[in-house]
């Protein structure tokens, strides 16, 4: 089954590809309508639109799903159910391509329901407490933006149908496409795991390492964004869009912090594609939709290669994911640590790497055009702490000693999981010089003075110094500087915000839903209806029952009550 | 155990108090030289209130390090094996559910007929088992 689809999955990106390639060289643009039912003045249409855009987001997903499934052959090896989980995976692939390829609201909802609760199915894989409450805030997320998006379906049928790229045009200073926009928001704010959606994104590493590379970095994360890009014509002087500006630097920031706090593997990585979905969607804010589609393409082959070294880690380490129980390991599996490092030097934005070509141009962008000066610092700030998280892990992982046992052997000859990290290696070497030639068809002119250039090299400099000093193992160490507890766990916890969304939204309701359970329907609707009416009944039958029982003195009453009828009837 | 305090000696809390206050400084330091240092001196903190005989003063010293404890604990404690639960357990505990085989006996007679060798089979072998249980030759 895995050989299948690989197969499969990689003779799609080919054609994808091809067409690409096609359809850039001669500008083209494939409008697919095909009406399914006519009557009267209505009709119902199935659309396809296929542009660069989809094409080339396609070619990424087939590519990234098929390396990952090839990934997953060897690492869910000891899975009774591997089908299953195989067949989850296409399934989600399948939802993630219809939703590309739409240009019609419903095939759009089709595409992002799917997303949700095949993401919901493939973080429950593993069946503990911890999963199952992941699962849990993962679904009830997304649904909110499954419901947003059935609310704009409703708004969109004032204009009588349902593919809305037609009507950018002429309806951009309606009402109805006000409330529409910010119901867009809202949605891919929720699938993106903005604040104060974020809680979910973090839970969700639950799932097992391949879930993760495909689905929490590259594709279902990245659906909100794309989802924004194709509406970001309409959205562009929208008021709301300022406060998604606002919401996603401060997401940038907040998962910045955190991931500086955090000892779990896979969190760390979590909250790195955190912080790199808030850039997305910041800058896709300030209005360059282009550069944010460059940074989740880029973004997505350097963060699926992490989450894959990161798996081949937690398997040798024998499913443990603390960093602390972690060093040394690039003296022993060299092959997975280039990988990591490559990933991680690209995140950063190391030059010409391909994290460097879209994080450089979307800093320079900022730095070129008059924003405010909180959005600025944000901005960089965020970069150094990319850099801080990056090199704290590096040093953590591949540079100190080991420190899980005494005796132990560390090894990475798993051929299967190496080549398939290999492929990503190339892409995330080269695709961002590849796609920086393929989607800008003109360089942008940014002029900007020498130091502010330079400014993402000082701040990165700055950040890999504080890494390497914030992970020296000395005996009065840096990192018992901030380790209040009041404030650590603030930020580490990502400023309170999944217990605010959890426990604080359903304490209240919860507590009062107790009372009115206990009170009403244990309580008064038994003693009305149900047990009540039983208690009734049987009580009736018990004491009718005596009637029943043979009793010499019932038959002499009724005797004596039947002469009484008799006198009274014939006497008076 | 946590749920009667009462049922357990002082020792016994203190025991588990050492326990958990050694597992706060592995989750605080990582190097070992550098945990083992910490955890020498909170030895040494122990040590000196070694031959107290008050049992109102080992309340006292317990309340107050249980205190200390609590307000210097970390955020993201450390579990060094993941397949076990509690002080020691981490991510991967009780990720494989083994399904009972009492759950077969529910399956519906239609699903069950596309097996019904192993079926036939499965009767066969409850019967012996207990008419074994009933022997005595397995408890």
């Amino acid at each position: 089954m895995c050989f299948n689809s690989l197969f499969f999955l990689f003779f799609f990106m080919l054609i994808n590809f091809f067409f690409l390639v096609y359809f850039i060289m001669n500008g083209l643009s494939v409008f697919f309508e095909w009406e399914n039912v006519t009557f009267n003045s209505m009709s119902i249409v199935m659309s396809i639109l296929l542009d660069w855009m989809s094409l080339l987001f396609m070619m990424f997903v087939s590519l990234i799903s098929s390396v990952v499934i090839f990934y997953s052959k060897s690492y869910m090896n000891s899975e009774l159910n591997l089908n299953r989980f195989i067949i989850l995976v296409l399934m989600f692939v399948f939802s993630m391509v219809l939703l590309i390829i739409s240009p019609n609201l419903i095939s759009i909802l089709l595409g992002w329901d799917g997303l949700g609760l095949i993401s919901y199915c493939l973080v429950i894989y593993y069946q503990n407490l911890k999963s199952y409450n992941a699962g849990m805030l993962t679904a009830l997320s997304n649904r909110i933006g499954d419901v947003m998006i059935l609310m704009v379906i409703c708004w969109v049928m004032n204009y009588g149908s349902w593919n809305y790229i037609f009507y950018f045009d002429f309806m951009k200073n309606d009402y109805v496409m006000f409330i529409i926009s910010f119901m867009i928001i809202i949605a891919a704010m929720t699938k993106s795991a903005q604040i104060p959606f974020s809680s979910w994104l973090p839970a969700a590493m639950a799932a097992p390492t391949p879930v993760s590379a495909l689905v929490h970095s590259s594709t279902l994360v990245t659906a909100g964004v794309y989802l924004l890009i194709r509406f970001n014509y309409l959205l562009i002087d929208m008021f709301f869009f300022k406060v998604l500006l606002f919401l996603s630097i401060l997401t940038m920031f907040m998962s910045g912090i955190s991931a500086n706090y955090e000892f779990d593997l896979k969190k760390i990585i979590a909250l790195s594609t955190l912080s790199q979905l808030g850039l997305m969607m910041s800058i896709l804010s300030l209005g360059f939709p282009d550069i944010a589609f460059f940074h989740l393409l880029t973004h997505s082959m350097f963060k699926a290669l992490l989450f894959m070294c990161a798996g081949v880690i937690i398997h040798m380490m024998n499913d443990i994911q603390d960093i602390r129980y972690m060093g040394g390991l690039s003296l022993y599996i060299p092959l997975t640590s280039l990988c990591l490092n490559i990933s991680n030097l690209s995140l950063c934005g190391i030059p010409f790497l391909s994290g460097f070509y879209s994080k450089d141009l979307i800093l320079e962008m900022v730095s070129f055009n008059s924003f405010n000066l909180m959005v600025f610092i944000l901005f960089y700030l965020s970069t150094g702490l990319t850099v801080f998280y990056t090199f704290r892990l590096i040093m953590y992982v591949m540079i100190n000693d080991f420190n899980l046992m005494m005796i132990y052997n560390l090894y990475d000859e798993d051929y299967i999981m190496l080549n398939s990290m290999f492929v990503l290696l190339f892409m995330s070497l080269l695709s961002g010089s590849f796609l920086s030639w393929f989607i800008f068809s003109y360089p942008y002119m940014i002029y900007l003075p020498f130091n502010l250039k330079l400014m993402v090299i000082y701040v990165s400099i700055l950040g890999s110094i504080l890494g390497f000093m914030v992970s020296n193992m000395s005996i009065y160490s840096l990192n018992k500087l901030l380790m209040s507890y009041n404030l650590s766990s603030f930020l580490c916890l990502m400023w309170f915000m999944p217990n605010l969304s959890t426990y604080g939204l359903s304490y209240i309701y919860l507590n009062f839903s107790q009372i009115l359970f206990k009170n009403i329907d244990m309580g008064w609707s038994e003693i009305y209806s149900g047990k009540g009416i039983f208690n009734i009944l049987k009580n009736y039958s018990v004491f009718y029952n005596v009637y029943q029982m043979n009793n010499f003195k019932i038959y002499l009453f009724s005797f004596i009550l039947y002469f009484m009828i008799l006198f009274i009837f014939f006497f008076i | 155990m946590s749920f009667a305090p009462e049922l357990r000696s002082h020792s016994q809390k203190v025991c588990n108090f050492y326990k958990r206050a050694m597992r706060t400084l592995e989750a605080y330091h990582v190097a070992r030289y550098v945990i083992r240092y910490h955890q020498v001196i909170l030895r040494n903190e122990l040590d000196k209130n070694k031959a107290v005989c008050d049992p109102k003063e080992h309340r006292r010293l317990l309340r107050v390090a249980e205190n200390e404890l609590f307000m210097s604990q970390h955020p993201i404690p450390v579990a060094k094996f993941a397949r076990s639960v509690g002080i020691a357990g981490g991510v991967a505990y009780d990720r494989v559910q083994v399904i009972p085989d009492w759950v077969m006996d529910y399956w519906h007679p239609l699903e069950k007929a596309h097996y019904p060798e192993y079926f036939k089979r499965r009767e066969c072998r409850k019967c012996e088992y207990i008419k074994k249980w009933n022997d005595g030759e397995i408890r």
